[in-house]
């Protein structure tokens, strides 16, 4: 039961935080998918780093891979965004 | 994107739809941009002042089935002390850093869940799932090396002089071994269940074994005593 919430709040965090916003706004532009998805795991990778202090060991690959998961479906939904709603 | 020359059809949700995501030609970028900014300082300050509103002490202990905690936790030292300083629920059970914030406040949703359903809505049902529910807490703390204890208390503030001899001589091992602060304060602000120590060493075993595969540090002390003496001075 923890295990579920734990992942489903580490989701919720990531997404109301860097990955997500940071993430959507990066998304936001560009018209180029692959370049958003880029900024996306980049901004995932950047707060997994900061959040853990810049202490690589401490970094647990599930929060890794979501941060990054999450950062790269925030910038798609971005670009998806400009796509949808910019002539430019 | 959507043609502002087209003429409205279908229903309403399909007419906001297309309102959306059609441009508007009555305002500039930068009054877009400043109500924008302005809607987003709005937005962010409502989000965070409702989140703030929930880790109030009237709100964690609302519900009834947290009337045996608020019980136990007024006759500690952290609801009452010489000094007047408090720490509320949240200030134990809620980290500070936003990330972490967020994801207590989602795990949080069993706690209404459980509410509901009464699991500890008597006092046998909250003794029998005591130990259960510390033993959470206990990992929890562990596993962040008690980050919310040091929201207020750090080894590096501490004058050991003016505390008492057992304290400063067990912060000191405590300093030395590399331990945390709920290595040793179980209970600190609930009452224990029994056979917590099993239990809180089972917890400590557990997370020990998990972290090993990944520290790939080795804790063969004597091999490392008997490699070093078997070198020639």
């Amino acid at each position: 039961m923890l295990g579920i919430l734990d992942l489903l709040g580490t989701i919720g965090g990531n997404i109301l935080s860097l990955p997500g916003i940071l993430g959507l706004a990066l998304g936001m532009m560009t018209r180029n998918w692959i370049l958003a998805a880029i900024l996306g795991a980049l901004v995932g990778v950047f707060e997994t780093v900061v959040f853990a202090g810049f202490h690589l060991g401490e970094i647990r690959s599930l929060d890794f891979a979501i941060a990054v998961l999450v950062g790269v479906l925030a910038s798609s939904l971005g670009c998806a965004i400009r796509h949808r709603g910019a002539t430019v | 994107m959507a043609d502002p020359n087209d003429k409205p059809t279908g229903g309403l949700i399909r007419r906001l739809w297309n309102g959306f995501w059609s441009p508007v030609a009555a305002f500039s970028v930068g009054f877009i941009a400043i109500g924008g900014f302005l809607g987003g300082i709005l937005f962010w300050g409502a989000f965070n002042w409702s989140m703030e509103l929930t880790n109030t002490e009237e709100f964690c202990t609302g519900c009834h089935t947290m009337e045996t905690n608020l019980g136990e936790y007024r006759e500690t030292i952290h609801y009452n002390n010489h000094s007047g300083v408090r720490a509320i629920c949240s200030d134990c059970h809620v980290p500070h850093e936003w990330q972490h914030k967020v994801k207590a406040k989602v795990i949080a949703v069993k706690d209404v869940y459980h509410e509901i359903m009464g699991t500890i809505s008597t006092p046998e049902k909250y003794e029998e799932h005591r130990l259960a529910m510390a033993s959470l807490v206990w990992r929890k703390m562990k596993a962040s090396d008690s980050r919310e204890c040091r929201n207020c208390h750090n080894f590096e503030y501490m004058d050991f002089t003016i505390q008492e001899t057992r304290a400063a001589s067990e912060h000191q091992r405590a300093i030395d071994e590399n331990m945390t602060c709920i290595d040793c304060h179980q209970g600190i602000a609930h009452a224990l269940p029994p056979d917590y120590l099993e239990e809180y060493k089972r917890v400590t075993e557990e997370l020990q074994a998990k972290s090993e595969p990944q520290s790939g540090k080795t804790d063969d002390v004597a091999a490392i005593r008997s490699y070093l003496g078997a070198l020639p001075n």
